[in-house]
């Protein structure tokens, strides 16, 4: 019965949300009952949708077997934190969630703006019709809903093993709560041009939920990359799969968003640009859910093979990219501002960081799906891996940090006086000179990128550590939420390229009570545990590790097998330090009873993920006070 | 007007140029960075130069699989031909006899010396080309 209800109230929502938009651009918007009746409308038609998702939460808690997604996806000996993740651990359900995502991103909107808010209407017409294409898409291609009946399963078939981890439960919550966070622009910019009244200051409406969408978005890709580095075993923090390529495209598109957001809500130059940009970032952002979801590329993540998922989908992205667009080219005349770029004014140099960020959104669309069309026209399965992507990336992002280092102390709409600065620049230059010599020296790094990377990363750094200095010493503004989010990316830059260089790993071959050095690090065998667990049974390795000054450590990595799919997993056990991981795991056991193991030490890669958090950080602060400022 | 129009020729110009010569670099930078994937069929049936990395999908021959200390040599399989891989290090949990897998490395003498092997996350996964039932 309750399955029916949930259903109910999902169908019942699609209806309201689609008279929400007619009601939205069909009838008039600066009337004002018209604007309280479309809020009203979409709270309830949100209040359903968000009740039948806590129903299906319900179901999935109550171990409703009946529930076919549920039965698949779900077990009884699950902990319940799990049984509620399990929603979005394959297809269907995580559709259900993203969904629920895209409405409470709506209803958040519609409840802290005034209904007499600028393009508030329409925006919200655009964001329910939107709702409604993908509660179609749910319903009618991927119902999670559907039963088995007569009679209902005893029990589950359980969540994949490697997806019961905390860091994999909250990671797709943040990644979609990212990807489905930009709607508020893309509605607000399509609101934009349909009003089409250039005096509408459209960009500053939405700046805050453009950068708390881009906030989730960098947690939300950074969590995914810790767990893969721990969960997964191989020990890299990105692989250039593609479905992780596809949550890259949309950030890089939003990081440009943002920055140009900020020259467009000062002055309307780059408006053009800034809406461009909106709609693209959306469409990527779909168009990452089209490739994860259409089984169309062969990825580690991809959901099962479904053409007609594949095929609607498409349909919708291209919908809504060739609507958006006709109506961007036909406001084209309305959206240029006449306003000129002053050359090495603040704009111009965050003109140029677009153009960087195109190229890099341009070349990872090729990486993906340069492999269909090279099969479809040579008949020969291609795959493009790290090597492409890192000879268009490291150069792009070394000349970007070269660009920013000198942009550094520019104003808006005034010409930078590079003179003025000339004492910080050459000395940062002297100084991350002196770093990469060191690096070099001390560090053995002799990768040429790597050494120029080095240099790219430290000129930033340097650099921003005069302006903090300038501010303390001298009280001299600075926007420290620029300071910060570039210092990350300063940090970032140097910390890949060290992982890069030093990093290594060996397999040894040890049996129990035996132990073997590499790099100075003694290992040691001492036991093996079996560990037994509600749902699954696990050999523990115990190591000994003795470091070179002395100290020793254990390290327990395990093998796990999971009661109800069979599977075997491995889990790693990492010692962290302030440099470097030291990173085990175990393989299989020989037949003279010893076993492979895997030893990696994985440089400075807590950095990496310490830089996205910085600028994700950065981007929270930069909220809390545009909020202030309100 | 005139110079107006000249000068926006010219911006027109120098953007083609720039967007021309980028797209010519990244075309570049993938065809000279492409993994070629090949079954153990095609792989006898062509010749790739040592120095080019590919990928082998297939099926691990049954029994063709011998371990030594870290290092372990195994067929790879489409069932028609086979072909030797060498790989140093752990391998996946997944790996197994009989199952699918694909190789990432270098040919040398009609062995594939392995520096990745990937077998799917996915218990029923089978590497493209092999639509063949056992």
């Amino acid at each position: 019965m309750l399955i029916e209800i949930a259903q109910f109230l999902t169908i019942l929502s699609t209806g309201l949300f689609f008279l929400n938009f007619l009601f939205a651009f069909f009838f008039d918007s600066s009337d004002r009952h018209m604007a309280s009746l479309v809020s009203k409308v979409y709270t309830h038609s949100s209040l359903l949708l968000a009740t039948s998702f806590f129903i299906y939460v319900w179901l999935a808690v109550s171990d409703n077997f009946s529930v076919l997604y549920i039965a698949q996806h779900s077990n009884s000996n699950l902990p319940t934190f799990y049984k509620i993740t399990s929603i979005w651990s394959a297809h269907e359900g995580s559709m259900f969630l993203w969904i629920l995502f895209l409405v409470l991103w709506g209803a958040l909107f519609n409840f802290v703006t005034q209904n007499s808010q600028d393009l508030k209407v329409k925006s919200m017409g655009v964001i329910s019709i939107i709702i409604v294409g993908f509660l179609l898409f749910l319903l009618l291609t991927s119902n999670p809903f559907e039963t088995i009946l007569p009679i209902a399963p005893v029990n589950g078939a359980d969540i994949n093993p490697v997806l019961q981890d905390p860091a994999l439960a909250i990671h797709p919550p943040f990644l979609y709560m990212g990807y489905i966070g930009f709607v508020i622009a893309f509605a607000h910019a399509i609101a934009f041009m349909v009003e089409g009244n250039p005096s509408i200051k459209w960009e500053s409406l939405v700046r805050t939920w453009s950068i708390a969408a881009w906030v989730f978005l960098t947690i939300g890709i950074t969590l995914g990359s810790w767990w893969a580095y721990y969960e997964l075993g191989w020990g890299g923090y990105w692989f250039w799969d593609p479905v992780e390529n596809v949550a890259l495209m949309p950030w890089l598109a939003a990081t440009a968003f943002i920055h140009s957001l900020s020259v467009s809500s000062k002055s309307s130059s780059l408006r053009i640009w800034t809406i461009l940009l909106s709609i693209i970032v959306f469409s990527l952002s779909l168009f990452g859910a089209f490739i994860v979801r259409s089984g169309i590329i062969d990825s580690v993540h991809s959901f099962a093979n479904d053409p007609e998922r594949g095929l609607y989908l498409l349909t919708f992205i291209g919908i809504l990219i060739i609507g958006s667009m006709t109506l961007f080219s036909s406001r084209f005349s309305m959206l240029s501002s006449g306003s000129v770029i002053k050359t090495f004014s603040k704009e111009s140099f965050i003109s140029i960081n677009n153009i960087f960020f195109g190229v890099l959104v341009f070349s990872t669309m090729l990486g993906i799906l340069y492999p269909l069309i090279y099969e479809s026209i040579y008949e020969q399965k291609i795959s493009v891996g790290a090597p492409f992507y890192n000879a268009i990336f490291v150069p792009m992002a070394v000349l970007a940090c070269i660009f920013l280092f000198f942009s550094i102390g520019a104003k808006w709409q005034r010409k930078l006086v590079i003179s003025s600065f000339v004492n910080s620049i050459s000395i940062s230059v002297l100084i991350s000179v002196f770093l990469v010599l060191l690096a070099y020296k001390l560090l053995s790094i002799h990768g040429t990128w790597e050494l120029i990377s080095i240099f790219a990363g430290s000129i930033i750094i340097v650099r921003y550590l005069f302006v903090i200095w300038d501010y303390l010493s001298n009280k001299k503004y600075s926007n420290p939420f620029s300071v910060i989010a570039h210092i990350g990316l300063g940090i970032l830059m140097i910390s890949i390229s060290l992982n890069n260089e030093l990093s290594t790993e060996r397999a040894l071959n040890i049996k129990i009570n035996q132990s073997d050095t590499y790099q100075g690090y003694q290992i040691k065998l001492t036991d093996l545990k079996l560990v037994k667990q509600p749902n699954h049974d696990s050999i523990q390795a115990v190591f000994l590790v003795t470091d070179p000054i002395g100290n020793n450590f254990y390290l327990k990595p395990e093998k796990r097998k999971y009661f109800a799919r069979g599977q075997i997993t491995t889990e790693t056990d990492i010692h962290v330090t302030l440099l470097k991981d030291i990173y085990i795991t175990i393989g299989d056991q020989l037949k003279d009873g010893s076993w492979i193991v895997n030893i990696q030490f994985n440089y400075f890669i807590r950095w990496i993920w310490f830089s996205a958090i910085m600028m994700g950080f950065a981007g929270v602060m930069l909220i809390v006070s545009l909020n202030k400022a309100r | 007007m005139k110079a107006i129009r000249q000068k926006r020729l010219i911006t027109v110009f120098v953007i083609l140029i720039f967007s021309g010569l980028g797209s010519f670099l990244i075309f570049k930078a993938l065809d000279s960075n492409l993994d070629f994937f090949f079954t153990p069929s095609e792989l006898i049936e062509q010749t790739i130069p040592e120095n080019k990395r590919i990928k082998i999908g297939g099926m691990v021959l049954e029994g063709s699989v011998i371990r030594d200390k870290t290092n372990i040599t195994f067929q790879i399989t489409d069932y028609k031909h086979s072909i030797a891989v060498n790989f140093d290090g752990v391998v996946p949990d997944l790996f197994k006899e009989g199952s699918g897998v694909v190789a990432l490395g270098y040919l040398d003498n009609g062995i594939v010396y392995a520096e990745q092997i990937l077998a799917k996350h996915d218990e029923n996964y089978m590497p493209p080309g092999m639509d063949i039932e056992k």
